[in-house]
């Protein structure tokens, strides 16, 4: 397999101008399965933003995918603002308890700063180090959990649900505060020569319903991209799982791409709204990625391929979230071949 | 059975499927009051709404805040209705033991299985979060458990799941139970490679699986 006539930076901007492209722009999020690319364990990466972006850079050649994003776990933002999160040794971080044992505490929730509070400064220093890397060839993103997502961490996740149905001036307030750091720590990244990414995991249908959507997460998604929009950036917002009924809403609320999750379905989401965004997705994570063969994801990126190829705003191959740490590099590769094998103007007899 | 039971049981159902645990209770006293049968109120009432709700999760018309909401009225109107169960009327339940597996603290999709399993005459043991293989054989030895149900949402302990299989294997006690597994990275490619007895894709499917494979093995034992 040839490898790529053209940087990432040099194929997106020719992608968007309509120009001729060398292969479709492809995307493996890859997040902790960096800290297997340069052999050192994943608790590493905690407080160490020299190593997140020597793992994350690394890791961008030896696939030279398209996008490099930095990301380690959901938890960062939560964290800075009192949430508990546990690091394992050598796995991903998880919440161990939210920023809050009850709500008699909610007016004391102070929003983040990010040059200050919890990992977030490490964070921005493996973003700067990225883009100081290998900013002149390849976009390098700073991972934002969005405010719906982040509230359900100050609280936890069914303590936010019930709340929803009980008590909605509580959940506006803490995503109002959620929103608060989500802006600051967008600006810092910004700052720091990166492009925010969104991710906003809870606000899937796999756990509100669109009606729910609009009415608490919507009206910060669309503050949080009309800031980034704002200071000249564009906007990749993912959200996990089923999504089918919010697309409208993800679209009204200024996403420029949306990141699919594999359950949803890139051919329906093309007819929905690829006239007004571009697409992004979604071979399987763990089902391909993580557990498949070789031949699987190449099968896998081939039909995303398919789907996506002709989506009128344009079209991403990625993984349809984050790659599982142990997912192997033979499937890494083999996804990006894929993508070189259907070429472009991608060869529609495959 | 009278109508005036009947229409309570339906008000029960009813309460569930409105969240309205405040109605749970009240109803639930009146049967008390009126002497019906604990048992049956719980049955035909708390989980047959519990049921309904269900259904319409399935529909997409109800949301994972709503579920909790329901449950919350169930278990309101079960805490009422309990201490009237008259035991020696009751078949035993079969028992599961049910976590989410060490590394991995998300819940909701377990605690939806437990409530929808609870509703449908399992007696369930909740071990709670990011709980180690080996208290999950542990438990199931100890309560005499026909299930174990294993359920995460993070690629990084699904190798867990397989420990607990493994473990059940070393002891030579792998046929004493049903393991079914769930979670969002999961498959049943993977529950079969791991040796499972059963994936489910979400609680309903859960509920369906565990009916089933304790069905499987009353048919087989007789």
């Amino acid at each position: 397999m040839s490898r790529d006539q053209m940087t990432p930076l040099a194929r997106l901007a020719a992608y968007a101008a309509g120009e001729p492209i060398d292969r479709l722009p492809c995307v493996p999020i890859v997040g902790n399965t960096a800290a297997r690319v340069i052999g050192v364990k994943v608790g590493d990466f905690r407080g160490n933003g020299r190593l997140i972006a020597e793992a994350q850079v690394a890791a961008y050649r030896l696939f030279n995918y398209d996008i490099i994003r930095i990301f380690t776990d959901l938890y960062t933002q939560a964290e800075a603002m009192g949430a508990t999160v546990h690091y394992p040794e050598d796995e991903t971080a998880y919440l161990a308890a939210p920023a809050l044992a009850d709500l008699s505490a909610l007016d004391r929730l102070r929003p983040a700063d990010p040059l200050k509070d919890g990992n977030l400064p490490h964070h921005l220093e493996a973003m700067r180090r990225a883009v100081d890397a290998v900013g002149s060839e390849v976009a390098v993103t700073g991972a934002v959990t969005c405010p719906f997502t982040n509230a359900s961490f100050l609280v936890g996740a069914e303590n936010l649900a019930r709340l929803m149905m009980k008590d909605k001036a509580a959940v506006h307030k803490l995503c109002e505060v959620s929103l608060e750091t989500s802006l600051a720590y967008a600006g810092a990244i910004i700052d720091a020569g990166c492009t925010p990414s969104l991710t906003d995991a809870m606000s899937s249908m796999s756990v509100i319903s669109p009606k729910q959507f609009r009415e608490f997460s919507f009206p910060y998604l669309q503050r949080l991209i009309g800031y980034i929009h704002g200071r000249g950036k564009g906007a990749t917002l993912h959200i996990c799982g089923k999504t089918s009924g919010i697309w409208e809403s993800m679209v009204e609320a200024g996403a420029d791409c949306l990141s699919l999750d594999n359950d949803a379905s890139i051919l329906e989401a093309k007819h929905a709204v690829g006239d007004r965004v571009r697409l992004m997705g979604n071979v399987q994570p763990s089902e391909v990625m993580l557990q498949g063969t070789p031949a699987e994801v190449r099968r896998a990126t081939l039909a995303c391929v398919a789907a996506g190829h002709d989506n009128p705003r344009g079209f991403i191959v990625a993984s349809g979230c984050s790659l599982p740490t142990e997912t192997p590099f033979a499937n890494i590769h083999a996804m990006l071949d894929a993508v070189r094998e259907a070429g472009w103007p991608v060869n529609r007899k495959q | 059975m009278s109508e005036a039971k009947k229409r309570l049981f339906q008000e029960l159902s009813d309460a569930v499927v409105d969240m309205d645990e405040e109605k749970a209770v009240t109803v639930a006293n009146e049967v008390v009051a009126l002497g019906g049968d604990a048992y049956q109120a719980i049955e035909q009432g708390l989980s047959s709404g519990m049921e309904r709700a269900g259904q319409l999760f399935d529909e997409e018309e109800y949301f994972i805040p709503e579920l909790l909401m329901c449950s919350d009225a169930m278990y309101a109107g079960m805490d009422v209705l309990k201490p009237h169960l008259r035991l020696d009327g009751v078949a035993e339940k079969h028992k599961v033991v049910i976590g989410v597996i060490e590394g991995d603290t998300h819940d909701i999709g377990k605690n939806l299985v437990k409530i929808m399993l609870e509703t449908s005459g399992f007696d369930v043991v909740d071990l709670g979060r990011d709980i180690a293989p080996a208290r999950f054989v542990a438990t199931a030895k100890e309560i005499g458990a026909k299930i174990i149900a294993l359920s995460t949402l993070m690629t990084t302990t699904m190798d867990g799941m397989a420990a607990v299989i493994r473990q059940l294997d070393e002891e030579g006690i792998r046929d004493r139970f049903k393991v079914i597994v769930g979670g969002g990275p999961l498959s049943q490619g993977f529950a079969d490679r791991i040796g499972a007895d059963g994936y489910a894709v979400n609680a309903a499917d859960a509920i369906r699986l565990a009916r089933s494979l304790v069905g499987a093995e009353l048919g087989a034992a007789a």
